[in-house]
């Protein structure tokens, strides 16, 4: 226990010590603490209770510290917060109180703070810099000699704030004003000196009390007299800011206030403050309202009152009491607030005379009522109270000047004079002030009456004293220049005798004193001679004349054109005319405007001139202007739009050109000047010229750019196309603008959705067009005025197509037409690359599917269509719109094989896409198309098509198609499609179609047909009966050269074409027989019996068939009249008949190549076997009607031929041909065109014709 | 501003029209304070010269006792003991302007009188660091319908005035605006602590 206890009192005393020192450390850390926090805290108070304990701790409790933490504080003078700046001037006036050796590092602090962005802070600064001044003088004064590099530089940061002050006086802001009105009272109070009657103010701690009775004689900074003299300017400042005409109440009140306070503190200045408030009760500042009078009236009072309970008022009572009637205080209050003065001193202020003041001061001095010990009295107070004596004694000679001349009479005269200058209304402070005039009439009035007029005088440097005064001063003042400047008369060179008439000149002495830069105060006044003056010897001229000769004055300026050039005052005389016409306008408006359009080169500068005159009056910037309060931009509107639709009207060219430099150059674009320029539109050859200046306008004017542009756009949807045109020109160029394009695309997008209304809405029509113009419905034009910006702008941006797309989805009919006509430029000038077009035709929204599709064609007319361009359009086909009509237009970037799968669809759609599609797949025209099937393959494709899909009507008009493309399908290319296609098994039913189609364009490749007839022999062709028919056809077509393949089929099916073609044995028959006896061997016994046997086989069986029955021939020839029906219903031929002359010809020239084969040759063989034959007249009948009915066809045919083909050329063809081909090919008529059902007919006739 | 204004209230007795509009100010959210100048707060007694007077040290809560003691229907009717009651539950006691020590950015006086009594106060005061503060006077009666009126126009004034950033600046076209809206005169002066 002894051992535990034993501790506990040295532990306790430790703990005492440690405690102390703990304590230290901890301040310390403490410091550090809340410093950090402070730095990191986001709200302001919290920083400043932070600093504010902080300031407690360093400055009060351990100013040890405050060297070491003087920078951090400071360092939060660029805080953001206001507040905490605000907190930091006021810690640097603590700590420079406390330990003034700081000064050095916080002035440059002040410096930055008073220049603070914030006001209040500025405020703050400004209000602590009356203290930081006294500290820094005590340092000065109390610090030891030495170290006067920072002195001095402390001394001179604290002047340049100080001159600071002086500029900030002026500053725009009140507060500010007000605050540094409260610095000039702590200056002036700093800077003066103390009288036995200085009222000492409550809690005045001996630093506040700076005086200069502070300052020793000898200072290496302070020097006396310069300060002195710094005080007095300060003082002066104070009154003349009180003075100024416009200050606001507050400034006011609180100047007011201040030179109370120095007043009573320095009873030196005290005469000073009463005449300026004697000044200030009768100039009140006008621009004060109504109640703020009263404010400061009710202050005026008080500080009156204050004033006079002071013991220095003792001098002025008669003033003060008087100010204080006028300002409505009650007897009882004056008398409460007199001072109590002794009886003695009383009556001796009363003995005292008015001039006697340095006796009086003696006199008070002796009387020494209140003692100030350590002032020294005597000369120095003489000597201050000085300047303000003469002031004063000016005031009271003029006003003993004065009283003496009030007499009745001249009194009288004064009424009546003021009575024509009274204003109409009674002014609001006048109606607030005035207080009915107790005692008129006796001593004491009169003399207050002589004293308020000798205020005024003398303000206004008149009257008798100022003149005495100023003899006086200009004795004195090379060594006492304090008196007041304001005051301060000028010298007497200025002054300019001047005669004013009448009862003036007795009191005023005739004596004018004019200032060239005048002082604020002196204004009001200075008013009021002017229109003493002005009023008394003029009148106003009656308006015409004063018109007139405004007018003629104006006109001289005009003509002096020449005198001014040479004069070398051009520039002034345009200055001149600007002024006067925008300051005067009327008349000189019209005269300057026709002056100008006189020559419009020379005189545009006038025109400018006036315009920017016009608009500085507008603005206020001219002197002039100042009085006129309605500053309306009427005046320069009306110049403008003058100056505009003048040029308008002129017709010639360069007009233009100054019309837009007017709107350029004008500072401000009126309502109706724009609209000047919209009518400009009207005109068509102006339009180009109007937009550009718009154009310029909208560029170089950002601020009223949309208010511009808004007229550009609302001429893209003008109803004139050129103008129309133009705007949008203009327009685009300005979209690629990209302050411009957002507004631009608003308003295109608007006016397109304009098209989703029923009806066409009156707003397209802009406010300035014909309302009756508007139609009911959507007229072309009327979609072409809300469709045109659009469009335009689609190339320069690309996205808009989609906002495109979903109102032609919404858009009646008569819009989507016109949609899909006007889309042709837009898209070209998109391109197929743009990605915003393949994104639509991707996505293709429901019901734009025309849309699409005319997009497409759009892009790849005249180009071959780019890979994603197909991609797209494939990918949609496919996925979403299987109509091959997307396909056309990207033909040419699809596979073969894409391209065939779709053939037969495509050769199903209207004849004229077919030939579109053909003429693509053809590369028909141009060479940019690049067409994925070659002319063979194509064929070969249509040849190939299966019937299933396709009727054979539809593959033949397409095959037709091929065949009418001459210079394609020539006969080498049809050889090889022929080739390829007999090549194939089963050949295709159409094959044979083709061989004679090209034969009957090619007459020259017979050759090669009979090569493929003999070909097909090999293959069989007789299993397919189509073909097989065509063949026969063929054989019919090509003989006699056919007959050598003839005699190469196999016995039954030479036979079957006898069947079908039986007027073919006999010259088979006839041409074997030409054959030599070798020759003939070679043909085997069949055919030979097929060839003879067959008429006897035909004939028996004819016979057997007229024995069975007579009416069987007429079942039998039945077949026959069906099918020339039906090749009739297939071929519906008009009637004419073909020239017998072709068939002639060609007989003629084979006659003459040929004469073995001659056809005629053939048939007179034929004949002369008819005539050896000896046939029954019956048979010859019958085989005449055959003969008939095969002319008949035949002629069909050449019909049908001649129909299919140009008639003209075919026969042109075929005449070249003729003439240069080489025998073996030449050939008669083309076949027309095969049948199928045709053929299934005459096969049934077939079938029918042996059963029978 | 920056740190929320203080506003002072100030009239005669610190009852009833600087009262009213106390209430409502600090409704609103207000940092505000109430005071009267007079030497004595002065009630309305059973007539017109036997008034209830008590000093400042009165708490509300004694004299609405006292008067309740006295004549609860009277103070009943004319309303003086419901205002007694409104005000015991905003402060304790009334308060004298002249004894405060606590600055102020706005005062406002509901009376001319009080506004003379506020100036001459202001100014025998120990000036320290001239902070400005802006004394405003409004007109208002001494009745409950006045005050209830006069409050509305002070709460007015006050949220005018709080949203200035530079009330030196700015408070004198505030007022003028406020001036023919309230249809009385306003007197405003500026003095500095």
């Amino acid at each position: 226990m002894s051992a535990e206890s034993q501790p506990t009192p040295l532990s306790t005393a430790a703990q005492f010590f440690m405690d102390e020192e703990e304590g230290s450390t901890s301040t310390y850390d403490r410091v550090v603490e809340l410093v950090n926090q402070a730095t990191l805290m986001q709200k302001d108070v919290q920083k400043i209770g932070n600093l504010r304990q902080v300031q407690e701790l360093i400055v009060h409790k351990e100013p040890g510290l405050l060297d070491n933490f003087l920078e951090e504080m400071l360092a939060f003078q660029s805080d953001k917060g206001n507040e905490v700046r605000k907190f930091i001037v006021s810690f640097i006036e603590e700590a420079c109180k406390k330990e003034p050796d700081l000064l050095g590092k916080c002035m440059p602090c002040l410096q930055v703070l008073l220049q603070d962005e914030n006001v209040n802070v500025q405020k703050k600064t400004i209000l602590v810099l009356p203290n930081i001044y006294r500290t820094i003088v005590w340092w000065l004064i109390k610090s030891k000699p030495g170290n006067d590099e920072e002195k001095s530089f402390v001394w001179e940061s604290m002047k340049a704030m100080k001159n600071k002050m002086y500029e900030l006086i002026d500053s725009e802001n009140d507060g500010i004003r007000t605050h540094v009105v409260k610095f000039f009272e702590g200056y002036v109070l700093a800077l003066s000196r103390k009288t036995s009657e200085s009222e000492v103010p409550k809690g005045m701690t001996p630093e506040k009390a700076l005086t200069l009775d502070d300052i020793p004689n000898e200072h290496k900074f302070l020097k006396l007299k310069r300060l002195e003299e710094e005080g007095a300017k300060g003082f002066d400042i104070m009154l003349r800011f009180q003075a100024s005409p416009h200050i606001s109440s507050i400034n006011l009140m609180t100047v007011m206030g201040s030179i109370t306070t120095i007043a009573k503190q320095r009873p030196d200045y005290f005469s000073k403050v009463v005449q300026a408030f004697e000044a200030l009760q009768v100039n009140l500042p006008p621009t004060l309202a109504k109640s703020q009078v009263s404010s400061v009236r009710k202050n005026l009072k008080m500080h009156m009152l204050s004033l006079l309970r002071h013991p220095a008022s003792q001098d002025y009572i008669p003033q003060i009491t008087t100010l204080l009637t006028d300002l409505g205080a009650t007897n009882s209050e004056v008398m409460k607030s007199m001072p109590k003065i002794d009886e003695s001193r009383k009556r001796k202020a009363e003995e005292a005379s008015a001039p006697a003041k340095k006796a009086k001061v003696e006199i008070e001095q002796e009387e020494d009522y209140l003692t100030t010990p350590f002032v020294e009295r005597g000369t120095t107070s003489v000597i201050k109270q000085k300047p303000a004596d003469l002031q004063h004694t000016a005031i009271d000679i003029t006003s003993n000047d004065l009283y003496e001349r009030l007499t009745p009479h001249n009194v009288a005269d004064l009424v009546l004079i003021s009575m024509v200058m009274l204003p109409e209304t009674m002014p609001a402070h006048f109606q607030s002030t005035y207080t009915p005039i107790a005692a008129a009439g006796t001593e004491a009035q009169k003399k207050h009456m002589a004293r308020l007029l000798a205020t005024q005088l003398t303000t206004a440097g008149m009257g008798k004293g100022i003149r005495e005064v100023q003899k006086q001063q200009s004795d004195t003042s090379k060594e006492d220049g304090s008196a007041s400047p304001e005051y301060q008369p000028t010298s007497p060179k200025q002054t300019i005798q001047t005669v004013v008439g009448g009862l003036t000149a007795q009191e005023i002495e005739d004596h004018i004193i004019s200032r060239p830069s005048m002082p604020a105060p002196m204004l009001p006044v200075k008013r009021g001679i002017k229109i003493f003056k002005l009023g008394a010897i003029t009148q106003p001229l009656d308006r015409d004349r004063l018109d007139n000769m405004t007018a003629s004055a104006f006109k001289r300026i005009l003509k002096a054109e020449k005198n001014a050039a040479k004069g070398n005052a051009l520039q002034a005389r345009t200055k001149l005319l600007a002024s006067l016409t925008s300051q005067f306008g009327g008349e000189l408006k019209n005269l300057l405007q026709e002056y100008i359009f006189e020559d419009l080169r020379t005189h545009s500068d006038l025109a400018f001139a006036w315009l920017y005159q016009e608009y500085a009056n507008c603005q206020g910037f001219c002197a002039s202007s100042l009085g006129n309060e309605r500053l309306s931009m009427a005046s320069y509107d009306e110049c403008l739009t003058r100056l505009l639709s003048g040029l308008m009207e002129r017709p010639e060219h360069p007009t233009q050109g100054l019309f837009h430099r007017l709107l350029l150059e004008a500072p401000a674009i009126t309502d109706n000047a724009l609209e000047i320029l919209r009518r400009f539109f009207v005109d068509e050859s102006k339009v180009v010229g109007g937009m550009n200046t718009l154009k310029d306008l909208i560029l170089t004017r950002p601020e009223h750019r949309l208010r511009f542009l808004g007229i550009l756009l609302e001429s893209c949807s003008h109803e004139k196309p050129e103008v129309r045109g133009v705007a949008i020109r203009v327009t685009k160029k300005l979209y690629e603008n990209e302050n411009l394009c957002g507004p631009i695309e608003k308003y295109a997008q608007r006016t397109l959705k304009l098209l989703l209304d029923p009806k066409p809405p009156p707003e397209i029509f802009g406010n300035l067009r014909n309302k009756e113009f508007i139609p009911d419905a959507w007229t072309e034009d009327v979609i072409k005025m809300c469709l045109y910006l659009y469009l335009g702008l689609l190339p320069c941006n690309h996205k808009l197509i989609h906002e495109l797309a979903v109102i032609y989805t919404g858009a009646i009919a008569d819009i989507k037409r016109t949609i899909l006509r006007t889309l042709e430029t837009p898209v070209k000038g998109m391109g197929m690359q743009s990605p915003e077009l393949l994104t639509l035709v991707e996505s293709c929204p429901k019901g734009a599917e025309t849309l699409v599709t005319r997009v497409i064609h759009i892009l790849t007319d005249k180009a071959t269509p780019s890979p994603e361009l197909v991609e797209r359009v494939r990918d949609l086909y496919h996925k979403r719109v299987p109509d091959v009509r997307f396909l056309i237009p990207v033909l040419n970037g699809l596979t073969k094989s894409e391209v065939i799968a779709a053939l037969s669809k495509l050769i199903k759609l209207n004849p004229i896409v077919v030939k579109e599609v053909f003429n693509r797949l053809l590369g028909h025209g141009d060479a940019a198309y690049n067409s994925p099937l070659s002319p063979v393959e194509l064929l070969i494709a249509l040849h190939n098509i299966d019937p299933t899909k396709c009727d054979m009507k539809t593959i033949i008009k397409a095959t037709n198609l091929c065949f009418s493309e001459k210079n394609i399908y020539t006969q080498e290319v049809l050889a090889v499609v022929m080739k390829t296609l007999m090549e194939q098994t089963p050949i295709p039913t159409l094959f044979m179609r083709t061989v004679l189609q090209s034969l009957s364009m090619y007459p020259r490749i017979i050759g090669f047909v009979l090569n493929i007839l003999q070909r097909l022999i090999t293959k069989q062709v007789w299993k397919q009966k189509k073909v097989w028919e065509g063949f026969i056809r063929c054989c019919q077509r090509t003989k006699p050269q056919s007959f050598a393949v003839m005699l190469q089929l196999p016995a039954p099916q030479l036979k079957s074409v006898f069947d079908t073609c039986p007027e073919l044995r006999e010259p088979l028959l006839d041409h074997v027989n030409t054959f030599t006896a070798h020759q003939k061997a070679c043909i085997p016994r069949t055919i030979m019996n097929v060839l003879e046997k067959d008429p006897e086989e035909e004939k028996r069986k004819q016979e057997e068939k007229r024995n069975i029955e007579e009416g069987q021939n007429f079942i039998m020839l039945q077949p026959h009249q069906i099918k020339l029906e039906k090749s009739d219903s297939f071929e519906p031929s008009s009637q004419f008949m073909p020239p017998p002359k072709d068939v002639t010809e060609i007989r003629t020239v084979q006659v003459l190549n040929d004469g073995n084969r001659n056809m005629d040759g053939d048939r007179q063989r034929q004949e002369a076997e008819k005539q050896r034959s000896s046939e029954e007249i019956q048979q010859d009948d019958d085989r005449r009607k055959r003969d008939d009915d095969r002319r008949k066809e035949d002629e069909r045919r050449k019909r049908d031929e001649k129909r299919s083909t140009d008639p003209r050329r075919v026969k042109s063809d075929r005449d070249v041909m003729m003439r240069d081909v080489s025998p073996e090919n030449t050939l008669a008529i083309a076949e027309e065109p095969m049948d199928t059902t045709d053929s299934s007919s005459r096969r049934e006739s077939r079938r029918d014709r042996p059963r029978h | 501003m920056g740190v929320e204004m203080r506003v002072a209230v100030v009239c005669s007795s610190n009852q009833n029209r600087s009262m009213e509009a106390h209430s409502f100010l600090s409704k609103r959210g207000y940092r505000v304070r109430s005071f009267g100048t007079g030497n004595q707060v002065k009630l309305p007694g059973p007539s017109l010269d036997k008034p209830n007077i008590y000093d400042f040290n009165t708490t509300y809560d004694e004299m609405y006792k006292d008067l309740l003691r006295k004549d609860p229907e009277l103070y009943t009717q004319n309303g003086i003991l419901h205002m007694l009651d409104r005000n015991r539950r905003i402060k304790p006691k009334p308060e004298r302007f002249q004894s405060c020590k606590d600055k102020f950015e706005v005062v406002i006086t509901c009376e001319e009188r009080v506004y003379d009594q506020l100036l001459e106060d202001m100014e025998t005061r120990e000036k320290d660091d001239m902070n400005p503060v802006h004394i405003i006077n409004i007109d208002i009666q001494d009745n409950h319908e006045e005050a209830t009126i006069g409050a509305f126009l002070i709460c007015d004034l006050v949220s005018m005035l709080s949203e200035s950033d530079d009330l030196d600046n700015d408070i004198d076209e505030i007022l003028q605006d406020f001036e023919p809206r309230c249809q009385r005169t306003i007197l405003h002066t500026v003095n500095f602590y």
